[in-house]
């Protein structure tokens, strides 16, 4: 158990490092001046004493210009952004909970739709309803994420007007922001109408999860039916059917555990395509996430965003899939060591 | 009494588009209080056998009988849900490879209670029942000779030695106190001591309970200290059957006799360092079975009227199906 945990530490420890290095490489690595490119301030515009203070780092030892990198890091000073001249610690913490909370969703209401359907099409294996599923996810898979919301935004807000175009919410709303979660601060706010709010912010939220949570879905349809039907296949299923348990029972009791573990993990691994799928999402919907951040910063050619955005967004990836990873490692009775003893 | 009759039993495969018949007429009949041996080489269709009994085949899959009866009532034409309940009632079923057929994620001892059949419990309430549940399962471990049942309820099955989880899987099959214990290679792959015991085991259940044992194995030397009848099966045929003792001494079939000769422990008169007999070639596969009788292109008698299916012939309890038997010119 706590070798498991060390492990998984170093793990971590061990990738965030690597991370970090990249991070810090990026800034020589991007056209202009290095240290332009880890602060964000302009040599020229600068005072003579910051000048000096920051020639004095530059002009040390690469190493010693990393471990004065990470301590700012850590110090939560990094750096400000070309463009606005904000700093980029402020614009990070106020996008990536929007971007957070979309994917949040969109993996929620494909987890909701995917696993059941999954399961559905795994138990009706080679009949009709089977073959229908995988048919539609094949197609769900198949449409690109920009395609399908735009023909979401065509059909639902242009032609039919059902939903908002853009945004998180009606701009009539003034949304005191506490947490960064929209939904969380309508609730946890108290001066405005909070179910008009909440209505208008739901409306909002539809279309984009919807056009991330497809390919998503899709993914676990598959992944799901083929784990169940692995497990349905194999010999204590068949030894709980012989014994004459019904159906019901054996799947219950036997079935969904065993296909849900090694699943876990394979839909983890989806997080990150959720994430690059939101990222595309957010900037046709005008989501005010990370994504549309990031690519804005792109635009503007704004180095030290790119590589704070780059940076925070791969931490959070690499920190959710590796507890998830552990969750399932410690709770799966079948990696626990045999404590040896005569029986 | 009769427990189980199996007459011509033939199950189809679809293998690529066509059937093939992996069982063809199989027949066997089981008595009570009879520990009953069948036996064949790996891939003549043992398993599939226990299977098609217990009804845990893929549905996919045809299964034709003029006769497959369980006490008189016809296996094949109830419903599902009552021949479920017959199985659940009185048969049990101890597999080859205990270890694949218990749940991973659940301990052994979850998986021991559930076995037990509810209508025996004589408390009440849920805290009640569930410790005489426990009691019981307690007991039925100590009925197979494993001592330290605290730890072998709490473990999972992969974290207890090979010989112990097929203990296990006695008690498991003891639980519902059936009337005939299906034993599908109960020994496979363990070392002689461990041998013994399981199979000291299933006897002694045998003689205590008269339950009925159906014992499907290919180790010749452990069925002959159990078994009082044998069946013997060769690719989904059942070439001979009958009183072990008779087929021992004489056997009709080429194969039963080729069977009995590869066991060197039955052959006295075997001089030292001489070759030991087998028969020529391999079981054949399921895509190319030979016409007729399919022991055919191995067996050292065959001549051209063995392309059709020899009959089933019978002398008393002694049945086997061949056109050229051994012993025949001697009779």
């Amino acid at each position: 158990m706590t070798k498991v945990l060390l492990r998984y530490t170093n793990l971590v420890l061990a990738t965030l490092f690597v991370l970090s290095l990249l991070s810090f490489i990026l800034a020589y690595l991007f056209p202009g001046q290095a240290i332009e490119n880890l602060t964000g301030l302009r040599l020229l515009e600068l005072t003579e004493r910051q000048n000096s203070e920051l020639k004095y780092a530059v002009d040390a030892n690469i190493l010693v210009q990393y471990w004065h990198y990470m301590g700012e890091l850590f110090a939560g000073n990094w750096g400000v952004s070309f463009s606005s001249g904000l700093p980029l610690i402020e614009d990070v913490s106020h996008y990536l909970p929007a971007s957070i909370e979309l994917s949040a969703y969109a993996l929620f209401l494909s987890f909701f739709i995917g696993l059941p359907l999954g399961f559905l099409a795994a138990l009706r294996h080679h009949k009709f309803t089977d073959y229908s599923l995988l048919s539609v996810s094949l197609l769900g898979y198949s449409i690109p994420v920009f395609w399908l919301a735009l023909i979401l935004i065509l059909f639902f807000s242009l032609q039919l007007g059902w939903f908002p175009l853009s945004g998180r919410i009606s701009l009539l709303f003034e949304i005191p922001r506490a947490t960064g979660f929209i939904l969380i601060d309508i609730l946890l706010s108290d001066s405005i109408d909070k179910s008009a709010a909440l209505t208008s912010a739901l409306r909002h939220l539809i279309l984009p999860t919807l056009s991330i949570a497809v390919v998503t879905t899709t993914l676990i349809i598959r992944i799901t039916r083929r784990s169940v039907i692995k497990t349905l296949n194999s010999e204590f299923i068949l030894a709980a059917y012989a014994r004459g348990l019904t159906p019901r029972q054996v799947l219950m009791r036997h079935g969904v555990r065993n296909a849900l573990i090694p699943i876990l993990p394979l839909l983890a691994m989806q997080f990150p395509t959720l994430l690059t799928n939101a990222m595309i999402v957010e900037s046709i919907f005008s989501w005010p996430g990370i994504g549309n951040w990031l690519i804005q910063a792109i635009y503007q050619q704004d180095y030290p965003a790119i590589r704070a955005g780059m940076l925070a967004v791969s931490v959070l990836v690499v920190i959710f899939t590796m507890s998830i990873d552990l969750t399932i490692r410690l709770t799966d009775p079948r990696r626990r060591r045999a404590e040896r003893a005569t029986i | 009494m009769v427990l189980l009759d199996i007459k011509n039993l033939t199950l189809e495969i679809d293998i690529s588009g066509s059937w093939v018949k992996a069982l063809d007429k199989i027949n066997m009949v089981i008595h009570e209080k009879q520990i009953h041996a069948l036996v064949g080489e790996s891939g003549s269709g043992k398993s599939l056998i226990v299977k098609a009994i217990v009804g845990a085949l893929p549905v996919r899959w045809r299964i034709t009988a003029d006769r497959m009866t369980w006490k008189g009532q016809n296996l094949l034409t109830m419903t599902v849900k009552a021949r479920r309940k017959i199985i659940r009632k009185d048969i049990s079923v101890i597999f080859q490879n205990p270890i694949n057929s218990l749940d991973p994620l659940l301990t052994l001892g979850q998986q021991l209670q559930e076995m037990l059949p509810t209508d025996n419990l004589t408390k009440t309430w849920f805290w009640q029942r569930n410790k005489q549940k426990r009691e019981l399962a307690i007991n039925l471990l100590h009925k197979v000779g494993i001592k330290n049942h605290q730890l072998c309820l709490s473990s999972y099955p992969h974290q207890i030695p090979n010989d112990v989880v097929q203990k296990f899987m006695i008690a498991m099959a003891l639980a519902s106190e059936p009337k005939l214990i299906i034993a599908d290679d109960p020994t496979r792959g363990m070392e002689v001591t461990a041998k013994t015991q399981i199979l000291k085991l299933l006897s002694r259940v045998n003689q205590v309970k008269s339950t009925s044992v159906l014992f499907v194995s290919h180790d010749l030397l452990a069925i002959s200290n159990m078994a009082s009848y044998m069946t013997v099966l060769y690719c989904g045929q059942t070439v001979e059957s009958g009183d072990l003792l008779q087929l021992r001494k004489r056997a009709f079939h080429p194969y039963t006799q080729a069977l009995l000769n590869s066991a060197p422990s039955f052959r006295k008169d075997l001089p030292p360092k001489s070759p030991l007999s087998s028969l020529d070639g391999t079981i054949p596969t399921l895509h190319n079975l030979p016409i007729g009788c399919r022991l055919g292109p191995r067996c050292p008698r065959a001549r051209r009227e063995c392309v059709a299916i020899p009959q089933i012939r019978r002398v008393h309890t002694h049945f086997y199906s061949c056109h050229f038997p051994l012993h025949w010119e001697a009779k």
